[in-house]
């Protein structure tokens, strides 16, 4: 367990998508254990929407909580397997390098960078739970969080994305390309993050950007109708408790709907 | 004493350990301390509003208690999510002077609006009204949040001339700081303490969140 959280570590820190981990072809990050750091942390936010229905429902709805829990890291990881197929062959199609294990194992990553930046904004979303009341404040609040959580995602997704598609033998030269005059010399030892950009040959980056718009377009569209599928997750305080509710509507017209109610247009 | 009114004075003018670039001489427990005692001074004189029962006298611990406990606990919340921003940044590194550096803005927040108390009292003597002890606080609050802006910007500085992604770093938390600390201003008010309602720590009423007031105020629903 804790051996886990020292990788999630090393993957935050950007250890795991280091330039030159990256170009052996192969993604070092541990299939069973990112997974399992994705359920935890995944929970983990969801314990902290769950307490809504904890709060606002007569009496205490423990159902709900649980369903949070388990439904949060369920929607990432359920989204991934939907997706993952596609976007698989479309990597391959486009002529990015990577092998099918390791671009699981890249996309792991991601979610998991995900539901850790999530889970860390975890806190505001439990006091604001415990202030308020408003059900579309709630929705629109966990819409906010959980969008800079993804955006989070994405950065280090296309960074590394980007670093992959580089040739391997940049890799030696970029310590010094990276490092500009004026810096001090100990910048030149900083190890780039997981979000840095790495100045680079910009020819070799079109496979890349390609891939990159792919899976978001397709993960991001699933994604959005899986959350819509596996709601509630908040729990309506007028609704009873249900593990799913019936399945009309769609993601973006709910959205677009809480917004208008919360600004009081209807 | 005098000692530690000097080391403020050091502070206040980023020299000799509070220095900007000086951060390994610091000493760490120095910037809470003066977080604690300098808010909490302010947080009394804030309390003293239409002192002229003495049960009004708890409005001036609770306040005492409160204005700390608000900037406190709102870093609290605020911090996991930093930490992991600064990781995937790259920052890390630097974690331990990025947090002097936003704890360095509170600690001068802290001592403006201590040194603001005066004028506090001074408006409290000229005006009974409420209402105006409410809008004058707001305005103290905004040029203490100003100023302890400028000397966490100080710290900033240095961060990042060595690292730009410092400034993504500074600009999550100054969005995430300035969400949860209005939220939870709200939430431990009051903090003046209306003449017309008994004293307490907390609003005899449910919690209630400050967006959806400031909504609807606005719109008027």
């Amino acid at each position: 367990m804790i051996s886990w959280f020292k990788q999630l570590d090393e993957l935050l820190r950007g250890k795991r998508t280091e330039p030159g981990q990256l170009a052996e072809d192969r993604v070092n990050l541990p299939l069973r254990t990112f997974v399992s750091l994705a359920i935890i942390l995944g929970a983990l936010y969801g314990f902290f929407m769950g307490w809504y229905a904890l709060l606002n429902r007569e009496p205490a709805d423990y159902m709900q909580l649980l369903a949070a829990v388990i439904k949060l890291p369920a929607l990432f990881l359920l989204t991934l397997v939907v997706t993952f197929p596609s976007l698989y062959v479309f990597n391959a199609l486009v002529g990015c390098r990577m092998t099918m294990t390791s671009t699981l194992r890249l996309l792991v990553g991601a979610v998991v960078v995900n539901v850790t930046v999530a889970a860390s904004l975890g806190p505001i979303l439990g006091f604001f739970t415990l202030s308020t009341t408003s059900y579309p404040f709630m929705i629109v609040l966990n819409i906010v969080l959980l969008a800079v959580a993804g955006f989070v995602a994405l950065g280090f997704l296309l960074h590394t994305l980007r670093r992959v598609a580089l040739r391997p033998l940049n890799w030696t030269e970029l310590p010094k390309t990276s490092s500009t005059e004026d810096e001090s010399e100990d910048d030149a030892a900083r190890m780039p993050g997981p979000l840095e950009h790495i100045e680079s040959d910009p020819s070799g980056l079109g496979p890349a950007n390609s891939v990159f718009k792919i899976w978001v377009l397709l993960y991001g569209l699933v994604g959005a109708q899986m959350g819509w599928l596996l709601r509630p997750f908040i729990g309506s305080p007028d609704l009873p408790f249900e593990w799913f509710r019936e399945r009309d509507g769609n993601f973006f017209s709910a959205a677009i709907e809480h917004l208008s109610h919360l600004i009081g247009a209807n | 004493m005098t000692g530690a009114l000097l080391r403020v004075d050091q502070f206040l003018r980023g020299a000799g350990q509070f220095h900007p670039a000086a951060s390994a001489r610091r000493p760490w427990w120095w910037l809470p301390l003066m977080i604690l005692s300098f808010a909490a001074l302010y947080g009394a004189f804030m309390g003293s509003f239409h002192y002229v029962t003495a049960a009004r006298t708890w409005q001036v611990f609770y306040s005492a208690i409160k204005v700390p406990m608000l900037l406190i606990a709102t870093s609290l919340l605020c911090l996991p999510g930093f930490f992991v921003i600064n990781t995937l940044l790259g920052l890390r590194d630097d974690f331990r002077e990025s947090l002097q550096a936003i704890f360095s803005g509170q600690a001068g927040l802290s001592v403006v609006l201590a040194a603001l108390a005066p004028m506090t009292r001074f408006w409290y003597f000229s005006s009974e009204s409420y209402r105006g002890a409410l809008l004058f606080n707001a305005a103290m609050f905004t040029v203490a949040t100003l100023a302890g802006h400028l000397v966490s910007a100080r710290y900033y500085k240095v961060l990042i001339a060595r690292h730009r992604h410092h400034r993504i770093a500074h600009r999550a938390w100054l969005i995430t700081y300035a969400l949860v600390g209005i939220q939870m201003g709200w939430t431990l008010r009051p903090f003046v303490g209306s003449p017309d309602v008994p004293t307490s720590f907390f609003r005899d009423e449910p919690f209630s969140n400050a967006y959806i007031v400031i909504v609807q105020l606005v719109f008027g629903s």
